[in-house]
């Protein structure tokens, strides 16, 4: 007979310990796997432009439904310094995973780098037009737009007779203008500039230019610079450059609401209308500006702009980004409360659809098949070329007569080696 | 066979001391020799049967059972019935605990026979169950406080510093902006931001988030840097030169998008950290109760079944039950002093970090949270002692039992 069926009394007490200590040390790291595990949760860093009240809007009506839909969290950085930051965080080998970024010269650069996925297997094809998310010669797509914008318009106080905006348009000080947005100072100069040669020039012209085709020293783009040098008054009156210069582009309207009235009307993109609390009090209208640029002889030309997204890191969190970004909903919640336009096919207002009149006007504008839409010529442009434009802008006003250095640099700049430029800006020329 | 294992040799006594409240009387008679037989239901000693030491069986302390003249204690004989309510304070006041610990397992011992294999598999077991749950209890307590400190330490506090002193050298950068000429106070502002913010990045502040947008605010500090050089390349009171310092200005102060506010956010954040990984919240303390409680019922329930021991078995004490509760109280007191001392620390680190610092006085706050959190790290690798601890305690109460839980064992058939 054994007194010790299951062992002997030693390997009963290793047992014993063994188990014990087994058990102890599951738990222990059950514990702390599970505590960590809690707090962790899949991301997506996500850049764009947008800060202040537009940061909210995309906070609101974009980022939280898709936390909550996906369970994924988005880190979200806005800078106007976007182009800055893209350009650092690439270099330093960590780029966001999704960028929304104005320019599509920039994001063709990116794309020659090798920095950006491909999205044609991602978003439909039948929602977006080739001139919006445009192939690139390699065949692939990597870009879509979220939002778009009008630019050839200018906005003025309701009750504003057209005699009165002829009157205003000549006295420059008239024109509410700001030139300050932090780093990206200068744009609303470009935006001008590129309107003026679109509708003096026409669209081919302004092709030409905006692919590094047109010199800056052409008579077509010599005349744009002067033609806007004489609307703002430049070399006339240090107060008004001042004023100008030092103003930042969202608080331009402000005089416009004051009493008396410091200015009427403004070159502004179509987000202005909301994003300006002065245009909304005195219920800003539109028209072309083409009807008063001087010399602008184009029919139906219109320049626009565009939020396009980029995919940078192919996660599946990003991927799934990318196509709740593309979807009618998200475009259509997010062109709403940013009153932009979206160019979605599946996201367009019903014929008869409810809003102001000026917004009806321009969604059917930006929509219109007949028209030309050329994009934003400095965002198709590679990025030192469109910085030194911005800048060049500044300096003009400032000193009309250095008009042609300012020019010959811009040349220089864009002969440069190892750029890339867009063949195709506009939609109505082949 | 071990002399110490053998009930006779350590002469352990045949009688009951309850029964009459004095030592057994030598030479009273076997139950071989009066013809009493064991009863075999009762737990015998494993040689008691063998004949290698007859009538001599460990001491049972049925207190309730007539102790009758040449029976040895716990050997009842035919036709003596214990009573139960009077057995019951020979559990040691672990009834209870008994019945959930030993009841499910193993059947009660029939009435009037030994309980004390029972009582002794009732005991082990606790002893190891609350060793088990003081160690857990203890090490995820001891990481509770002592997890964050190595965080802080490297990390968080640091990173309020090295904010600080970002915020700080941009507002003299700022200064040195609108200097008639460029100085050179201006560019060694702008190094000291950016050597500041990239030690906070490489503190990893606020995980990939934080470090986005440390990316975004270093980048932000070049353009700025830009700007001013563009304004100071302008003649002094020029338009252009105005412009650009508007733009260098609206870049560094934008309300929400502007460098400091983003720094700001950053160091809320950080602040936030500190906070969290600094105090002594609700589940601490719970923890730290539970803890407390279980380690005084595992100092308890050694007392008790060193008691048992002696009462049972005449052995004034168990070495590896006294050697189990030293390192218990050793070990509670050590972790108890560390985690007094850290927290401490880290209090004053956090009260230090709180104030509004600028210039030398971040120095200063640099090397007194160096002090603060002195130590820590050291502190903090103990909690992997608490579970070599734990495990020796269970060791010790393991084999401060199986001797006697082995002697038991053997049941005669």
């Amino acid at each position: 007979m054994s007194a010790h069926p299951g062992g002997g009394p030693a390997r009963r007490r290793a047992r014993t310990v063994a188990v014990v200590a087994s058990c102890l040390a599951l738990l222990t790291a059950a514990v702390v796997l599970g505590a960590r595990a809690a707090g962790r949760e899949p991301t997506v860093t996500l850049l764009a432009n947008w800060t202040g009240d537009d940061e909210g809007n995309l906070r609101r009506t974009v980022i939280e439904p898709f936390e909550r839909k996906y369970h994924v969290r988005v880190d979200y950085q806005g800078s106007s310094a976007e182009s800055q930051v893209l350009g650092a965080d690439v270099e330093s080998g960590t780029p966001p995973d999704v960028v929304v970024l104005t320019g599509p010269g920039e994001l063709a650069d990116y794309a020659r780098q090798k920095q950006l996925q491909p999205l044609e297997d991602l978003i439909p094809q039948k929602d977006f037009s080739t001139s919006w998310a445009t192939p690139l010669a390699d065949g692939h797509v990597y870009w879509f737009p979220l939002k778009a914008d009008l630019k050839s318009i200018v906005w003025y106080p309701a009750g504003t007779s057209e005699r009165q905006r002829g009157q205003a348009r000549d006295r420059p000080e008239q024109w509410c203008v700001g030139m300050g947005s932090g780093a990206t100072s200068g744009w609303p100069g470009t935006d001008w500039i590129e309107d003026i040669l679109l509708q003096q020039h026409g669209p081919r012209a302004y092709q030409a230019w905006a692919g590094g085709r047109l010199s800056w020293r052409s008579p077509e783009v010599r005349q744009a610079w002067k033609t806007w040098g004489l609307l703002m008054g430049a070399g006339t009156s240090d107060t008004l450059l001042r004023r100008t210069l030092q103003t930042d582009y969202g608080k331009a309207s402000a005089p416009v609401a004051a009493h008396p009235r410091g200015c009427t009307l403004e070159h502004q993109a179509s987000f202005i209308r909301t994003q300006s609390d002065a245009w909304r009090r005195v219920d800003g209208r539109y028209e072309p500006s083409a009807r008063l640029i001087p010399g602008a002889t184009a029919h139906n030309a219109w320049e626009v702009s565009g939020d396009l997204v980029a995919l940078l890191h192919a996660t599946p969190q990003a991927k799934q980004l990318i196509r709740y970004l593309a979807s009618a909903d998200v475009q259509r919640a997010w062109s709403t409360a940013e009153s932009g336009f979206s160019v979605h096919a599946g996201a367009q207002p019903a014929p008869g659809a409810a809003g102001p009149a000026w917004h009806r006007g321009l969604a059917a504008t930006l929509l219109d098949r007949q028209a030309a839409h050329c994009f934003d010529a400095s965002d198709a442009m590679p990025p030192t070329v469109r910085d030194a434009f911005a800048e060049a802008t500044i300096d003009y006003l400032a000193h009309p007569g250095h008009l042609d250095g300012l020019l010959t640099n811009l040349d220089a700049l864009t002969r440069a080696p190892d750029q890339t430029w867009l063949p195709s800006v506009c939609d109505q020329v082949p | 066979m071990s002399p110490d294992r053998d009930p006779a040799r350590r002469g352990e006594r045949g009688y009951d001391a309850h029964a009459s409240g004095s030592e057994p009387a030598a030479g009273a008679p076997l139950a071989p020799a009066t013809g009493a037989r064991p009863d075999p239901g009762a737990a015998m000693p494993p040689h008691a049967g063998t004949g290698a030491h007859p009538g001599a069986p460990p001491a049972e302390s049925h207190a309730a059972a007539p102790v009758r003249s040449g029976a040895p204690a716990g050997a009842p004989g035919p036709g003596t019935v214990p009573q139960e309510g009077r057995r019951a304070p020979a559990d040691g006041g672990l009834g209870a605990v008994a019945r959930v610990l030993g009841g499910r397992r193993r059947p009660r011992p029939a009435p009037g026979a030994s309980t004390t294999a029972h009582e002794l598999a009732v005991r082990h077991r606790l002893l190891l169950a609350l060793s088990a749950l003081l160690t857990l209890s203890l090490f995820v307590s001891y990481e509770g406080v002592h997890g964050d400190a190595d965080p802080l330490r490297t990390s968080s506090a640091p990173a309020v510093l090295s904010i600080d002193t970002a915020l700080y050298a941009l507002g003299e950068a700022e200064q040195d902006a609108g200097a008639a000429t460029p100085t050179s106070d201006f560019q060694k502002q702008i190094s000291v931001a950016a050597q500041s913010l990239a030690a906070a990045a490489g503190d990893d502040v606020g995980g990939p988030s934080g470090r986005q947008a440390l990316q975004t605010v270093a980048a932000l500090i070049t353009v700025y840097a830009v700007k001013v050089q563009q304004a100071q390349l302008q003649p002094a009171g020029s338009a252009l030169r105005q412009a650009y310092l508007s733009y260098a200005t609206s870049i560094l102060t934008d309300q929400g998008s502007g460098i400091l506010a983003r720094l700001k956010v950053l160091q809320k954040q950080q602040r936030a950290a500190v906070h969290r990984q600094t105090s002594f919240g609700p589940l601490l303390w719970l923890g730290w109760a539970a803890t407390l409680v279980i380690a005084l019922a595992l100092a308890g329930c050694l007392l008790e079944t060193q008691l048992f021991l002696r009462r049972r078995f005449r052995r004034r004490y168990n070495r590896g039950l006294l050697a189990a509760g030293a390192l218990l109280a050793a070990g509670l007191a050590v972790t108890l002093l560390f985690t007094v001392w850290t927290h401490q620390g880290m209090t004053d680190t956090r009260q230090l970090l709180d104030r509004r610092l600028t210039g030398p006085a971040i120095t200063d706050a640099g090397r007194e949270t160096a002090a603060h959190l002195a130590h820590t790290g050291f502190r903090a690798s103990a909690a992997g002692g608490i579970l070599i601890g734990g495990v020796l305690v269970m060791a010790l109460a393991e084999t401060g039992l199986r001797r006697h839980i082995d002697e038991y064992r053997f049941r005669p058939r």
